[in-house]
């Protein structure tokens, strides 16, 4: 066991030796925040030119002070960023073990030094250890610039105070949790495409885009596109929690909190991640490399 | 473990693949004894790639038993680099430079005896350090490859195709490498190529691939011992000359060609024997060719009987 797991951490060194000198795990770690940082800049840019042009035009400057509390835009930046991160996940995920096999590189590694199922064990850590400190430097990105174009403050109307702080941390902190948890299930899922199919094109075309369509037919699926994973990711028709805090946040009380729906987001994607891993543990016993 | 097996560095028995009805390999057996510089030769499409990745573990076999310094190919990775392969394609990652991906091989090194440096100056690639693999040209790639396999201390390796790509110099560089490996350090090396010239350079046993099947199959020496040697004679006194060649043992008389050689075949006599016997019954030989069988003629024969 010890050997064992001495010979993963070293497949995990060897996955980050080639992942730190490679185009794509910078993509990974910098385009989400990138992107918040660019939508920001954007909605900034686009609210003082409303301020600019009403001022001009002697019309009382239309600004909610709700609506316009950082923490609406901290969430909203945090929903970009995980949808982006998911779906690069699925395509990393896609790619990484097709792409080595198409150069050829993965049988060295095979053959010197690593099994099988430690190589894809080695690339799911290390997918999670990418997606951790992207999220890391999204949740930073979001906060300071935010923090920096707006104010944080609690929901307050006519002087009353909806909701405090405290709870748009608490809610914001359920609202992460939930749409976190799918994140090792979109990685499990690119695996096992990448394992399943003949080319890296193949992989990364066919793990987008099935999460693509699970997107856009999930309103027809009713009640069954809650026992997908996928679901529950934010997305670009989200339906996830964190839809609901961006809303929660800025002082909709219409906001409809559906108990079951969070019990499966809970339950749902941490099974589904296991059986796309031990499928793709089983398929790459197979493959011919 | 008797002392046969432990001699055996790779041992394959009955090996048979299959693509769909289609039988690549046919109860393949081939052994490749410890310091031994094995050759596989066979045309295009023989199977020999195929062997090698059913002996590596990269594809999966039909049925047989393939045991590479006692590990099943699915095991070979337990071997931690007493093994290594070096391919027809150079297998390297493609955006790292060539540095970074020696670096690389060298992590996976349990048992490390050169420094990237070290195998960048025995291939001559000093000057390529900082190129990304995917600009190296296909000659500097193959040297990569090689060099990508010697920063350990392999029992064995297999080389699929080793000079594809290679200009004259580079072909001679890579085999007075093996050859010094063998020497100096005792590597094995099982050798896949349809280049038969290079390999009967330094092979010091060749089995040859047809079919996917192994149709000859020994040391170099014995090939060419266990052949027939034909010998072209020419002499003023035809008449008596035919007439002697009745009589000794062991010599069959084959032929007179358009310049007046006649061609004899001999099994278990040398050249010389013949000539003291003929002297002996007074016939002046006055000239005597021996035509020993080279491994292409066998190689050609070989694979030209399918074909006819």
């Amino acid at each position: 066991m010890k050997d064992y797991l001495l010979t993963l951490f070293l497949a995990l060194r060897s996955e980050f030796f080639i992942s730190i000198r490679s185009f794509s795990s910078k993509l990974i770690l910098l385009a989400p925040s990138a992107l918040i940082l660019l939508r920001y800049c954007l909605v900034k840019l686009s609210e003082s030119g409303e301020q600019i042009r009403d001022s001009l035009s002697g019309s009382p400057s239309f600004e909610d002070a709700i609506a316009s509390n950082a923490w609406g835009y901290y969430v909203d930046g945090l929903g970009t960023g995980i949808t982006m991160l998911g779906l690069l996940l699925v395509g990393m995920a896609a790619y990484s073990f097709s792409y080595e096999r198409d150069t050829g590189s993965l049988r060295h590694l095979v053959i010197r030094r690593f099994s099988r199922t430690q190589l894809i064990v080695a690339k799911l850590l290390h997918l999670h250890i990418l997606a951790l400190f992207s999220f890391i430097f999204l949740m930073l990105t979001a906060y300071i610039v935010s923090g920096v174009f707006w104010e944080f403050a609690a929901v307050a109307e006519d002087g009353f105070e909806l909701i405090s702080e405290q709870e748009i941390r608490q809610e914001i902190f359920l609202g992460l949790q939930l749409a976190l948890i799918p994140i090792p299930a979109a990685i499990a899922f690119g695996l096992f495409i990448s394992v399943s199919s003949i080319s890296a094109t193949q992989a990364v075309t066919t793990a987008l885009g099935i999460s693509i369509a699970i997107d856009v037919f999930k309103s027809m699926l009713g009640d069954y596109a809650l026992y997908i994973y996928a679901s529950f990711l934010p997305s670009l028709l989200d339906q996830s929690y964190l839809q609901d805090v961006s809303r929660l946040v800025r002082g909709y009380s219409d906001v409809l909190i559906d108990e079951r729906a969070q019990q499966l987001n809970m339950l749902v994607p941490i099974p589904s991640m296991l059986i796309f891993l031990v499928a793709a543990l089983f398929l790459v016993r197979k493959r011919s490399l | 473990m008797d002392s046969s097996q432990i001699d055996v560095a790779l041992s394959v028995s009955k090996l048979n693949k299959s693509y769909g009805d289609f039988k690549v390999i046919r109860d393949l057996e081939l052994q490749v004894t410890r310091g031994s510089i094995h050759g596989l030769v066979g045309l295009n499409g023989s199977g020999k790639t195929t062997t090698l990745e059913c002996i590596l573990g990269l594809k999966e076999f039909n049925s047989g038993n393939v045991s590479v310094l006692g590990y099943s190919p699915a095991d070979l990775h337990r071997a931690s680099g007493k093994l290594v392969a070096i391919f027809d394609t150079s297998s390297l990652p493609p955006n790292v430079s060539l540095r970074h991906c020696l670096q690389h091989a060298s992590l996976l090194c349990e048992n490390k005896v050169r420094t990237p440096q070290e195998v960048e100056a025995m291939l001559g690639l000093e000057a390529f350090s900082k190129f990304k693999i995917k600009h190296l040209s296909l000659g500097n790639k193959r040297r990569a490859s090689i060099a990508h396999a010697l920063l350990g201390q392999p029992e064995i390796i297999l080389l699929d195709e080793p000079f594809n790509g290679l200009d004259a110099g580079g072909v001679d560089d890579v085999l007075s490498l093996i050859t010094r490996l063998n020497q100096e350090e005792g590597t094995s090396f099982l050798l896949s190529s349809h280049q038969l010239p290079y390999l009967e350079q330094i092979c010091s046993h060749i089995a040859v691939l047809h079919k996917g099947a192994i149709a000859l199959s020994d040391s170099v020496p014995n090939l060419l011992a266990g052949n027939i040697e034909t010998v072209l004679i020419r002499s003023e006194d035809r008449a008596s000359l035919l007439n002697a060649l009745k009589i000794i043992d062991e010599v069959q008389y084959l032929k007179t060609d358009e310049e007046g050689y006649h061609h004899i075949s001999m099994a278990n006599k040398s050249s010389s024997e013949l000539n003291q016997q003929l002297t002996a019954r007074n016939i002046e030989v006055s000239e005597l060719i021996l035509q020993r069988a080279s491994l292409a003629s066998m190689f050609r024969a070989i694979t030209s009987e399918g074909s006819e």
